[in-house]
């Protein structure tokens, strides 16, 4: 890559947002979602735009597009990574609600992906709901790409090809190489510090053309693995839940850690 | 030619990772539903002695897979040995740690093997060709259960679901050795950083006052810290996302990225419970959460549950604990 003519794909997805009660419905062995409820874009995802961004900022003949697959909703988080920068949203709109596997959304943005000279493929290191971390790595080897995961520092470097990455490992180390562009990272959080939208910006993503693909339109593949049950998790302690009001509670509590020696 | 359970060791300066067992464990179980046997893979360019270890440890069959001049992990170099070599050992499951090693590994090897990829199990059940695997979703607030009707699996185990088994005196057995090679065309590795800052305050405190996005704001960790003044020589902690905003510094965090640690009372305020901070925190004395929302998964740890906003709950706990003192 001889220019500093730079293009990049942030892969995103929306999630509910962490409060949000998860229920279960046992005749679709999937989870049930309040209507009411609303949706963001995946934390670590945020950090994969801001990176991007960043980036853009560095070497201003960069393009920044954005990608997600997901329900019709999830064009709102398309326009809400557009008010933070960036310059195209693509929507693969698929039906329904159900689990989708990575290989399957791995699949579609690789087929979006091919052919288009990205730079630079970033997504978040997980889904908060999902929380597989699979779809950029997948993405990687479906097109033959170099790929690292949970980055925390990054240094580009156009002019000979390549980005320097150190990756966050256990305890605290770091796994630092260098890949050879064009190359999929997925972002750890804490890489930097995601900006919010600005309102010349919003207002500028309702007008920016979003492209839509239609996911039953591209080609289909075998999902691999699939969700046949889902349950509440068992409690692994007691969980003694206290009552009353909340003076209660705390006299409750201090008589409980009192009782076991852990407060004076 | 028999099938296989292979199970890829994780190992680092020098050391296997204490999840290798775990892994063996793992193994294990599938190995009740699958009659396949079990082989450990360790890759590296110095492994001979790791694999002798292992080996006489667990009594299972260990390959060193010598590479030279493989001194770290590195994907390329570990999915193109593995991707060439793992076929002919006809594996119906690969078992890998749910670690930043098995995280970058797992999908792109399942890619390469046409294996399905299934991250962060935690659990595995069911019987003879119906297996499944139980995996945290929505920040631990449901459990799902897996199935995949491909002919290989990899799987990731979330470190600390399962027990390392004992190993009673296993009969010696020899290590096997093969040589690869693989040279790396698309990234080299430049070695490993240590960390700048220790966490030796946070995993040596008896009491562990830890704080989440629940705190709302910077300001509100004030509240925090007035906690934790009720235990002289505690230490304040916190979740990822609470690094992340720089409320705290990351050497304060408690998670799988952050300090594993197990005080005799672990407070946990405003904090969800997603697996990856619980695995820091689970091997705690005695665990209290404090958490507006009743369905947040560090009730499923917690010894005692307060169902309550910490930003009123905290002070009144202390005024009550202020009045009982006097």
């Amino acid at each position: 890559m001889a220019s500093t003519n730079i293009k990049i794909l942030v892969c995103v997805k929306e999630v509910p947002q962490p409060e949000a009660p998860i229920g279960i419905d046992p005749s679709a062995g999937w989870v049930q979602i309040e209507r009411s409820t609303s949706y963001r874009i995946n934390r670590f995802d945020g950090f994969a735009v801001e990176e991007a961004l960043l980036i853009k900022e560095a070497f201003p003949d960069t393009t920044v597009d954005f990608i997600t697959v997901g329900p019709d909703r999830s064009a709102m988080i398309l326009k809400r990574a557009l008010g933070m920068g960036g310059d195209q949203g693509i929507h693969i709109v698929t039906d329904g609600e159900g689990y989708l596997s990575p290989f399957v959304t791995a699949h579609w943005i690789a087929l979006y992906a091919r052919g288009k000279t990205y730079d630079l493929i970033l997504t978040g290191v997980m889904s908060e709901d999902y929380m597989q971390g699979q779809v950029g790595p997948t993405i990687a080897e479906f097109l033959s790409l170099p790929c690292a995961t949970a980055t925390i520092f990054e240094r580009l470097s156009p002019g000979e090809g390549e980005v320097y990455v150190a990756r966050e490992i256990e305890g605290g180390f770091r796994d630092t190489l260098v890949l050879r562009l064009p190359v999929v990272l997925t972002v750890q959080s804490g890489i930097n510090r995601p900006r919010y939208p600005s309102l010349s910006n919003m207002l500028r993503a309702k007008r920016q053309q979003m492209k839509t693909i239609a996911a039953k339109s591209l080609k289909q593949t075998d999902p691999r693995q699939g969700v046949i049950g889902i349950a509440y998790p068992s409690k692994l302690r007691s969980g003694q839940v206290l009552i009353g009001t909340q003076e209660e509670k705390a006299r409750e509590l201090l008589k409980i850690l009192s009782e076991k020696s852990l407060v004076q | 030619m028999a099938q296989s359970i292979i199970i890829i060791a994780e190992h680092f300066e020098g050391e296997l990772r204490p999840v290798t067992y775990e892994l063996v464990g793992f193994a294990l179980e599938l190995q009740k539903f699958c009659p396949a046997k079990i082989k450990m893979l360790i890759l590296g360019d110095d492994v001979a002695g790791l694999a002798q270890d292992a080996a006489t440890h667990t009594g299972l069959d260990v390959v060193a897979v010598i590479v030279p001049a493989l001194t770290t992990y590195n994907l390329e170099v570990y999915k193109g040995i593995l991707s060439e070599r793992l076929p002919d050992l006809d594996p119906v499951y690969i078992c890998m740690a749910h670690t930043t090693q098995g995280a970058d590994l797992a999908p792109p090897l399942a890619v390469r093997i046409k294996a399905a990829c299934i991250t962060g199990v935690v659990q595995v059940s069911g019987e003879k060709d119906r297996v499944s695997f139980a995996r945290d979703m929505y920040a631990g607030k449901v459990v799902a259960t897996f199935e995949s009707t491909s002919e290989r699996r990899i799987l990731t185990l979330q470190p600390g679901s399962l027990p390392s088994p004992v190993f009673d005196h296993p009969a010696p057995v020899a290590v096997e050795t093969w040589t690869a090679t693989y040279l790396a065309k698309q990234s080299m590795s430049r070695g490993i950083k240590p960390p700048k800052e220790t966490n030796a305050a946070l995993t040596e405190a008896e009491v562990v006052v830890s704080a989440g996005k629940g705190v709302g704001k910077k300001e509100n960790l004030q509240i925090i810290d007035n906690l934790s003044r009720l235990w002289p020589g505690s230490a304040v902690g916190g979740s990822r996302p609470v690094c992340d905003s720089g409320w705290l510094e990351y050497r304060q965090q408690v998670g799988t990225t952050g300090a594993t640690v197990a005080p005799k009372l672990y407070v946990a305020c405003g904090i969800s419970g997603a697996s990856q901070h619980i695995a820091g925190m689970r091997g705690s004395g005695f665990i209290v959460a404090i958490n507006r929302d009743s369905g947040a998964a560090i009730f499923n740890v917690a010894d005692v549950c307060v169902v309550e906003d910490l930003i009123t709950f905290i002070p009144c706990l202390i005024e009550e604990h202020r009045k009982q003192s006097i």
